[in-house]
């Protein structure tokens, strides 16, 4: 706990001691990135469903967030709101089919793959409103209140590191309070064993679907933040591979835990910047080394450390 | 009236499995269920608690039929089964386990204030579930195994633990599927028991199994199966005397002599 408390506090400290942009840049990535890795390891990690969905709603967040910004002339914190509702909704709607059909393990992350696919191909046809594949060019700033000097935007890579930091640290408390009350313990006993959970007077599917819209409705707010970030929206935010990107983020830093996946994130976001190499050789030692971790350290970064502490302990 | 079980049916591609068997489970008592393997006992007992939904014939707890009810709503009502292959939750500690089966005592007791326990708000309902926790560990004999980890317990004890879970459920009436198969002698006196203790304390019990000295000491009333059909019910003395009972665990020569 008091490693944890150290570790939160280094982030927080972070932009006072170091002054190069390029490096909270790559934070401020690894914080939204992290957003959606912790939010998939609650439902991949902790509730044991291989969700394939992150991308949808992290896409189709970014898209409503800025939409709604530009043609109803909200700010950007009521925007997000009405996207995580939507979010919910779809959660709701896909979980459902999905887990009254009990769907598990590959055949779960085939049909939530392809309910992705299908909200990425409706986004990328629909030219009126996404103008298509070319995207759309984000212009606003989400704004906050600070004391003294009224509504600013957020501008610059400290203001962008503490935004989205506050936004991760929000993010796994929130998690982490559901995971060590009722809630975590029904997660837990259907990643474990569900015909079990079932006898034990578990609702199986109520809390399948609980994680599942929760984890959705949290990696929301990284779609809008990260198309307001970068200031461009397009539908490769929907793609495959940000489900590959997050499920490779979770794996190297430790599924089942809320930490992992933030490692996970700094790790593979970090990576590619910190190889100082041609382009072709980079990928390959960055592939080298991603196959190479996961094959030492099959429970993760984190785990694997969690594992070693325990031992010395005991 | 409890439990009652009339013209139950269930039939697997080219088999039937129970065979139009009735009988009732009154509160308070011991009923044992008996039969050589593969005559139907199992079977029975998983669609009493809706893990099975039969092709004909109705369940009736307090007279409202549950047949086609889901599991977990069949344990709400008070109805729960243990498993015959113990299943745990391996990589939980014993204690962890038996807290993952308070699920619905705190869901009857606090309903949606359980939400206080996200926020942090409900220090002593932790507190007084991990009471209770070890009070159903050590009534069954497993308080020195709370740290453990639930896969490295041996079958017996894994066993126990898949008890010490149904009875944290607060059940009226326990179905255990062949709680004694598989163990040792001293094992086997400590579930009697534990199972004593349950009994004491107002839970029914309806058990299968095949060791019939071991039902023979618990059971106030034992039921006899075979392929599927009920072929005896009375006492445990009175059944296992029976003639078509000695014929079917131990073949027709048998049951002359």
């Amino acid at each position: 706990m008091t490693g944890q408390t150290i570790l939160w506090g280094a982030l927080y400290a972070l932009p006072l001691l170091v002054r190069s942009d390029f490096l909270l840049t790559i934070f401020i990535f690894t914080f939204i990135y992290g957003i959606l890795a912790v939010t998939f390891d609650l439902i991949f990690g902790f509730t044991g469903q291989l969700s394939m969905f992150h991308p949808a709603v992290f896409g189709v967040s970014a898209y409503m967030t800025h939409l709604l910004a530009v043609h109803a002339g909200l700010p950007f914190w009521a925007a997000t709101l009405p996207s995580a509702a939507a979010s919910v909704v779809l959660a709701v709607v896909v979980g459902s089919i999905c887990f009254k059909f009990r769907l598990k393990t590959f055949y779960f992350a085939v049909v939530t793959l392809a309910f992705s696919e299908m909200i990425r191909l409706v986004v990328m046809n629909w030219n009126s409103v996404t103008n298509g594949t070319l995207g759309l060019v984000v212009a606003g700033k989400p704004t906050i209140y600070w004391p003294g000097s009224g509504v600013i935007p957020i501008k610059g890579p400290v203001a962008w590191y503490y935004l989205t930091l506050v936004c991760l640290s929000v993010t796994v408390l929130i998690c982490s309070r559901c995971l060590r009350s009722w809630m975590g313990r029904c997660f837990g006993a259907i990643r474990l064993n569900e015909d079990l959970a079932r006898t034990l007077g578990i609702n199986v599917f109520r809390y399948k679907l609980l994680s599942f819209a929760m984890g959705n409705a949290l990696a929301s707010f990284a779609g809008g933040l990260y198309g307001y970030y970068t200031g461009y929206i397009d539908p490769g935010y929907l793609g495959i591979n940000q489900s590959m990107e997050v499920l490779a983020m979770v794996l190297l830093g430790g599924q089942g835990t809320l930490t992992g996946p933030i490692v996970g994130s700094l790790v593979l976001t970090g990576l590619p910047h910190a190889i100082d190499l041609r382009a072709e050789l980079r990928a390959v030692l960055y592939g080298t080394i991603l196959i190479f971790t996961i094959l030492v350290m099959p429970r993760g970064i984190v785990g694997t450390l969690n594992a070693w502490r325990s031992r010395r302990v005991s | 009236m409890s439990l009652e079980v009339r013209g139950l049916t269930k039939r697997f591609v080219g088999l039937v499995a129970v065979d139009d068997v009735s009988f009732t489970v009154e509160p308070d008592e011991i009923v044992g269920i008996i039969g050589p393997n593969g005559s139907g006992k199992t079977t029975l007992l998983s669609m009493m608690a809706g893990l099975l939904t039969p092709t004909s014939g109705r369940v009736l707890w307090k007279g409202r039929e549950v047949q086609r009810l889901r599991p977990d709503i069949i344990a709400g009502q008070g109805v729960v089964k243990t498993f015959q292959n113990p299943q745990v939750f391996a990589e939980l500690s014993v204690f962890e386990n038996v807290q993952v089966a308070s699920h619905l005592k705190l869901k009857r007791e606090l309903g949606l204030r359980r939400a206080l326990e996200i926020v942090g708000a409900a220090r002593d309902v932790e507190r007084r579930l991990a009471e209770r926790v070890a009070e159903v560990l050590a009534l069954c004999n497993l308080g020195g195994a709370s740290r453990q980890l639930a896969g490295n317990l041996s079958y017996g004890e894994e066993k126990m633990l898949g008890i010490a879970m149904a009875l944290m459920c607060e059940p009226e009436l326990l179905l255990l599927d062949e709680p004694a198969t598989g163990l040792g002698r001293d094992e086997i006196r400590n579930l009697e028991a534990v199972l004593d203790k349950v009994h004491a304390a107002g839970t029914t019990l309806c058990l299968v199994d095949h060791k019939i000295g071991f039902l023979r000491g618990l059971a106030g009333r034992v039921i006899a199966l075979n392929y599927g059909q009920k072929i005896a019910e009375g006492p445990p003395e009175r059944v296992l005397n029976e003639p078509a009972v000695i014929e079917a665990y131990l073949g027709a020569g048998h049951a002359r002599a």
